[in-house]
């Protein structure tokens, strides 16, 4: 149940933003989460959401958005999307799609972004 | 008037763990500690293992004994008189560096040469939090079915070392440790694999061997 600590984190930063930026509500917060790290987008948002009560978040849409894993060959030095294979959930991990070799490394697709925010605030302008 | 702006932030929320990662590595290195992540299914033998090990490796041990509740853990290394720290996860199901950091506190680094942290028993929420050790062993048991390590793919692609524990017992619970070990070779070629049993003492040399190559690398 780590979504909880991720939340919590997800929260505190969102809100740490808004506040610099003297926003009087956030409307909507995007976070984009790697698809391979291992957290449940549903859950995460549920508990960014319960999280949020009484917060400058409460009551924002909560976007998740995934991130593709990408990869880097270390036989061919192919660098980009992992392959995929419907009936083989790990696969992608497994071997380069270029050369189909299996010592690979994960370069990318393992993060937690908190990505942007909308604000609403009071127009200096006007 | 109330205006809508739209703010980028790109903040990592692992980079955070990452960065205390990091901070404890240093701290190891300075004090000449070798450290090793222990990770594994529940029940898989990791405090078995260490046991084994602080018998058996003439280095001076230390343990951080990580678990919902670790004082029962903790409790079975004290008998062995090395410095133990237990550390309550509570409700999570994993350590972290910030975890790890507090625990540093109460150990004596100046008299320790080799520390294991035993994480708690998961095969996945730990793998997303690195402590900062030097590397990462996992261990998994016959027990657990030999399907083990195709559901719980990115632990193993991660880790230094696996160890295949109750290797005793497989024929008893019907699992294949050959293809546990073929498993874990396809996803990560360059990890070493070794296949154990606690109760013989099968495959423990060989465990011992490895983790004192990895410390003279
Ligand atoms: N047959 C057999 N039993 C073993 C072996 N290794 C450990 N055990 C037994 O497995 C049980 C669990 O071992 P532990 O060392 O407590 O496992 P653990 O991974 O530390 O467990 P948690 O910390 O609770 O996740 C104990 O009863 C051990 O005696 C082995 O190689 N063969
Ligand atoms: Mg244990
Ligand atoms: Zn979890
Ligand atoms: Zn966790
Ligand atoms: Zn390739
Ligand atoms: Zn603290």
């Amino acid at each position: 149940m780590h979504e909880l600590s991720m939340a919590d984190a997800i929260v505190k930063t969102a809100v740490d933003v808004a506040e610099k930026n003297d926003a009087q509500q956030i409307i909507e917060v995007t976070i984009e989460i790697g698809g391979l790290a291992l957290l449940n987008p549903e859950q995460l948002k549920f508990m960014v959401g319960v999280l949020s009560e009484d917060t400058l978040l409460e009551g924002a849409e909560i976007k998740v958005e995934e991130i593709p894993i990408e990869i880097k060959c270390e036989s061919c030095n192919y660098e980009g999307p992992a392959g995929s294979d419907e009936l083989d959930h790990y696969m992608p991990i497994v071997k380069c799609p270029e050369c189909e070799e299996v010592s690979i490394k994960i370069i990318k697709g393992r993060e937690c972004n908190v990505k942007n925010i909308k604000i609403e605030k009071e127009d200096e302008d006007a | 008037m109330h205006k809508i702006a739209e703010v980028e932030i790109q903040h990592d929320i692992m980079l955070a763990n990452k960065k205390l990662a990091k901070r404890n590595q240093k701290i190891f290195d300075k004090a000449d500690v070798f450290t090793v992540d222990v990770l594994g299914a529940i029940g898989s033998g990791k405090t078995s293992l260490i046991e084994n090990l602080i018998e058996k490796i003439d280095y001076k041990i230390g343990v951080i004994a990580g678990d919902v509740i670790s004082r029962f853990d903790a409790g079975r290394f004290e008998k062995y008189n090395v410095p133990v720290v237990g550390l309550n996860t509570g409700k999570e199901c994993h350590l972290d560096a910030h975890l790890v950091e507090h625990a540093l506190g109460d150990l004596p680094l100046g008299d320790i040469e080799l520390l294991f942290i035993e994480n708690v028993g998961n095969l996945i929420c730990p793998v997303d939090f690195d402590l900062g050790a030097h590397i990462r062993m996992v261990v998994i048991s016959v027990s657990e079915g030999d399907d083990t390590v195709e559901k719980h793919p990115l632990i193993f692609k991660d880790a230094d070392i696996v160890i295949i524990n109750k290797v005793d017992i497989a024929e008893a619970v019907g699992a294949d440790e050959n293809k546990m070990f073929e498993d874990v070779k396809k996803l990560n070629p360059d990890a070493v694999v070794i296949k154990s049993s606690l109760k013989t003492g099968e495959g423990l040399d060989e465990i011992i061997e490895n983790i004192k190559k990895f410390m003279n690398e």
